[in-house]
């Protein structure tokens, strides 16, 4: 039976052809699981669904049937598990999670320690484990990691006239960023409202809490000190928030910025009116399809640039599986998240660009898009995975990390507007922020 | 025959309130009941990701905070402005349009259903349309304005302090004028003609005719729809979250948009539901001033009381 | 002669004006229509392309999971989902409403403006306090992503309205005629349905109207209450565009469209009786 299984696996790589070299040191038994429904709430959307096409895969090698209860982006999931919470309805084994979520719902996910295969659990990258990780106990299973890298489009810098007249402006020679301060030397250059934008950033919600805190992070400062003390009003915290502002008071972002979120950011940049764009990994197939984005063909990307204090941006975060401790069968509910992450799983995702937690995939998926000539995705998974293995680091995994982001970000914006001082925004949002932790009792 | 009272329920007394009786079961069971629990955690420390905090009794604490509260006042504020003006701007605007449609003989049924095209369109969507047309770079809005020469900078329209508020209450009255619309139309087809004929043939102008025949008479039916519109209003949470989610800095924030963000994404419930009971006061407010108003126009009209 | 040609001008003109109007307001709602037959590309374009230079089906068509790699959307089932739950808690609303009504517009009792006022309120509760003690209380009841969970709620939704409106309408039919037939031997039963009912006809469709489109487009309680494709409404299913990241406008607009359009034809139908308003004016007269 066991043996079958595996025969079968290797049958279905063989198959969906994704990948010739897959080498399965880990060996999965997916086990027997007749008649039995297993209950999932999963993350909905473009880029999400294609790995769901392997359910019915899962189902068949296993016997058991998927019912997928909801299908929702995340913010409606997160709403719907708060509701699962209070109302006590917590009758399902498997949920789609993120590592800024992933604190805030306590002791609801089981430790996967033990239920997952260790050799499993060996393949992934030991970081992508870590950041899955919340108070000693793994409560998420990564399914694929974020992190995000500057886009620019190349012909602005090939040109031999912006060259000349940025060098004589600037005094160094026009080339893609390495700090952030040449990002925005660069920005205001380019920039041509309301034609054309230098940069831009998202600027709402967690957002841009999270562009905030990778900021303040690469000019050396920190959210909070040892003792969950909140410290972002420092000099790098200023810093940061200045960044900001002085891009949008010089029109080198778009004025509506402010009320921007990713799709905003990733549909700006391939509509061919921005030129420099930090973006998640996700966004690379869109940007360079012809049928989607104007820029195709004509995209540089280099790694996220570094701070005052030397260190590069690198807010990281994991999409993930995890399982209910009200599971009725935690076997089943972790064969599922298995399948759901394994070598060929990840492959499909990856092949949409979005960025592997199992080492091995990130070879084999830069081997497929060589074959297949797409040096662009290349490009993308090099400078991808420098920045997962050197730069990544994620918001601190703190029960109240949303409410606290909620306490920041309207202050941000508050600054960049004009409405207060970065220091007054700052100093309020570290009191507010103070509040929360003392409520949550880790003051 | 004898002389042997009917049964309870066939008496003459008690047949309005049979008849009434389902109805107020169904607001019992989906309002009431849900409110007595939502009332009794306003009093609770309840936090939706802690069930066990349910227990957590804290007084007036969430209603003292509120009060305190200058982002919660100033949400309060400014959710009163934009009902003012909202509905207002409906009714103008619904009162023009059901006059104009009642005015034509030929075609109107084809004009009626292309009046009630905004209403065919869920609040959810609304919200995604308009977050589109008053996109800044790539909105329709902009652009079309650019295209036009009227304007060579792109207007923040979801940014600005006033256009921001300008461009969330102009997606609220898109969707919703056709309501006023509507109903004022249906009561301008329930007028009586004769009183109108008479008003002529005393040699009255149309001015004349409107301000003391049709607005009277349509009165009852102005302050159904602002009573219907005011308790609705609240559907405007799907297209301000959607547009701008009460920021920047909050600075499109309705009450609505704060509840449901301390209550879900801070997972504050006792507190957002505290809010929720001080939004409520004002709903009652602005109803109740309709309802004494719809009474008066009754009974000036000479109603059934 | 000169002068009902005159007459006639003026009414075309008047029909002609009315028209413009009316497609101006239309506009931002016609700009969804058209985005749900351009590609993508043309949907960011900047200039924009006002008319769809090359208007395609394919976002209809990925939709429904043809062609695309993308998994389908459920819209059938959304679609059905939504048409029993905005049908039946539309008849049941306008059914509670009349009887309702009725007794507000015929009757003196104790409590009336009481009881007026106190359903009236019912409705200024926003949803937000509401969802999460409504999904205790049904998750309690097993009407959790069901239709039946979802019909309940928004007849709770529209009876009020219903009621004022439809009791609006009995008001305007004089007492008299109701009196007259049970005089000639009609029992209050039957004089409702022969006499009232059928003046009152305008009144119930255009309460009928807005239930419908209330039921139909509702989305903020659906999404509270609905998971699946056993309940999950249209409205809901339009946030299937949504992700992290990205929201697919272009999809969003093609199922928009497929929203809007049976509320069109629905309303455009109901519109026949509505006239039947006018004629209740002529019976006045």
């Amino acid at each position: 039976m066991t043996a079958s299984h595996i025969a079968r696996l290797l049958a279905a790589t063989a198959l969906t052809g994704l990948t010739a070299v897959s080498a399965l040191a880990e060996e999965v038994d997916y086990g027997t699981f007749d008649g039995y429904t297993l209950r999932v709430k999963l993350i909905g959307g473009a880029q999400y669904e294609p790995l769901y096409t392997r359910i019915a895969e899962w189902e068949e090698m296993t016997g058991a049937t998927v019912d997928v209860l909801s299908r929702k982006n995340h913010f409606e999931l997160d709403r719907e598990i708060k509701q699962d919470i209070a109302a006590g309805t917590l009758d399902w084994c498997v949920g789609s999670n993120h590592t800024s979520f992933a604190p805030q719902y306590g002791a609801i996910y089981i430790d996967l320690n033990g239920v997952v295969g260790e050799g499993t659990l060996a393949a992934f990258q030991a970081r992508a484990l870590e950041n899955a990780t919340v108070d000693g106990r793994l409560v998420q299973l990564p399914r694929h990691s974020d992190i995000s890298n500057l886009y620019y489009i190349k012909s602005l810098y090939e040109d031999a006239d912006n060259q000349s007249r940025f060098k004589e402006e600037y005094g160094y020679d026009l080339s893609p960023p390495e700090t952030w301060d040449q990002v925005k030397d660069q920005a205001m250059f380019f920039a041509d409202a309301p034609r054309f934008y230098g940069t831009q950033f998202v600027g709402k919600d967690e957002a841009i809490t999270g562009r905030f805190y990778e900021l303040l992070v690469a000019n050396g400062g920190q959210l909070f000190d040892d003792d969950w003390n909140p410290v972002f009003n420092s000099d790098a915290g200023v810093e940061a928030v200045n960044f900001f502002r002085d891009l949008y008071e010089a029109e080198a972002v778009p004025a509506g910025a402010l009320n921007y979120l990713w799709d905003d950011t990733g549909l700006g940049f391939a509509s061919g009116t921005v030129a420099l764009n930090l973006d998640w990994a996700g966004w690379a197939s869109f940007f360079n399809d012809p049928e989607n984005s104007k820029v195709a063909g004509d995209i540089g990307l280099v790694r996220a640039p570094k701070g005052s204090a030397g260190v590069r941006t690198g807010w990281s975060g994991s999409h993930s599986f995890s399982i209910t401790e009200t599971c009725d069968n935690t076997e089943a509910a972790a064969s599922f998240v298995t399948f759901l992450t394994n070598h060929d799983s990840q492959m499909i995702e990856a092949s949409a660009g979005l960025l592997p937690t199992r080492s091995t995939v990130w070879d084999d998926a830069k081997a497929q898009f060589a074959e297949d000539g797409n040096d662009f995705l290349v490009q993308v998974f090099d400078t991808y995975a420098q920045s997962m293995a050197e730069d990544a680091f994620t918001p601190p995994l703190i029960t109240p990390w949303i409410e606290v982001s909620n306490e920041i970000w309207p202050r941000l914006q508050a600054a960049i507007l004009g409405e207060m001082t970065p220091q007054e925004a700052l100093d309020e949002a570290a009191d507010a922020a103070r509040l929360v932790m003392e409520d949550a009792g880790y003051l | 025959m004898t002389d042997r009272r009917p049964p309870f329920w066939q008496r003459e007394k008690y047949t309005p309130y049979l008849l009434l009786l389902p109805a107020v079961l169904t607001i019992l069971f989906v309002v009431l009941l849900p409110l007595i629990f939502s009332l009794y955690t306003s009093f609770t420390g309840y936090r939706l990701i802690r069930p066990e905090s349910l227990w957590q009794w804290v007084g007036l604490r969430n209603y003292e905070r509120i009060f305190g509260d200058r982002d919660f006042w100033v949400a309060f504020g400014r959710t009163v402005i934009f009902l003012t003006i909202a509905l207002n701007l409906e009714f103008l605007l619904g009162l023009g349009i059901a006059l104009l449609i009642n005015k034509i003989t030929w075609g109107q049924r084809t004009l009626r259903t292309i009046m009630m095209f905004p209403m065919m369109f869920s609040p959810i969507l609304v919200g995604y349309q308009f977050k589109f047309v008053f996109n800044d770079n790539i909105g329709i809005l902009n652009n079309a304005l650019q295209a036009l020469g009227l304007s060579d900078g792109a207007i923040p329209w979801l940014v600005d302090k006033y256009l921001a508020n300008f461009a969330i209450i102009f997606a609220e009255v898109w969707m919703s004028t056709s309501v006023f619309a509507i109903l004022l139309l249906a009561g301008l087809f329930a007028m009586p003609r004769d009183p109108l004929e008479a008003a002529k043939v005393d040699g009255c102008n149309a001015w004349q005719v409107f301000r003391h025949i049709t607005l009277p008479f349509l009165m009852p039916f102005v302050f159904i729809a602002m009573t219907i519109r005011s308790l609705d209003v609240a559907r405007a949470y799907d297209i301000v979250d959607v547009m701008t989610g009460g920021g920047p800095a909050g600075r499109t924030e309705l009450l609505w948009t704060l509840i449901a963000r301390v209550g879900y994404d801070n997972a504050r419930m006792g507190q957002a539901n505290a809010m929720a009971y001080v939004s409520i006061v004002l709903s009652i407010a602005f109803t109740y001033y309709f309802f004494t108003k719809l009474m008066a126009a009754r009974r000036y009209m000479g109603g059934a009381d | 002669m000169g002068r009902t040609l005159r007459k006639r001008l003026a009414a075309v003109g008047l029909w002609l004006l009315t028209f413009v109007l009316m497609v101006i307001m239309c506009v931002p709602g016609l700009w969804v229509v058209l985005t749900a037959f351009r590609p993508n590309a043309e949907v960011l374009a900047k200039p924009p392309v006002w008319i769809p230079e090359n208007p395609s089906l394919n976002n209809f068509a990925k939709i429904f999971g043809f062609g695309a790699d993308q998994v389908a959307i459920p819209v059938p089932a959304y679609f059905a989902n939504s048409l029993i739950i905005a049908l039946t808690s539309t008849v049941i609303a306008l059914l509670i409403g009349m009887s309702g009504g009725y007794a507000f517009a015929r009757y003196r009792f104790r409590f009336k403006n009481g009881l007026f006022l106190g359903l009236m309120l019912s409705r200024t509760v926003p949803g937000i306090a509401l969802s999460l003690p409504i999904f205790i209380i049904w998750s309690r009841l097993g009407l959790i992503d069901a239709k039946l969970g979802l019909i309940i709620v928004y007849v709770a939704l529209n009876v009020p309205f219903t009621i004022w409106l439809i009791d609006g309408f009995f008001r305007q039919i004089p007492k008299e005629m109701s009196e007259a037939a049970q005089v000639d031997g009609c029992t209050r039963w039957q004089a409702f349905w022969k006499i009232e009912f059928p003046l009152a006809k305008s009144g119930i469709a255009s309460a009928g109207i807005f239930a419908f489109l209330t039921s139909w487009n509702e989305y903020a309680l659906a999404s509270n209450l609905t998971r699946s494709t056993d309940s999950k409404t249209l409205p809901v299913g339009l946030m299937d565009f949504t992700a992290q990241f990205t929201i697919d406008w272009a999809g969003m607009s093609a199922m928009a469209v497929i929203i809007i359009v049976p509320a069109l034809i629905l309303t455009f139908l109901v519109q026949k009786h509505l006239i039947a308003g006018l004629t209740f004016s002529g019976v006045k007269g």
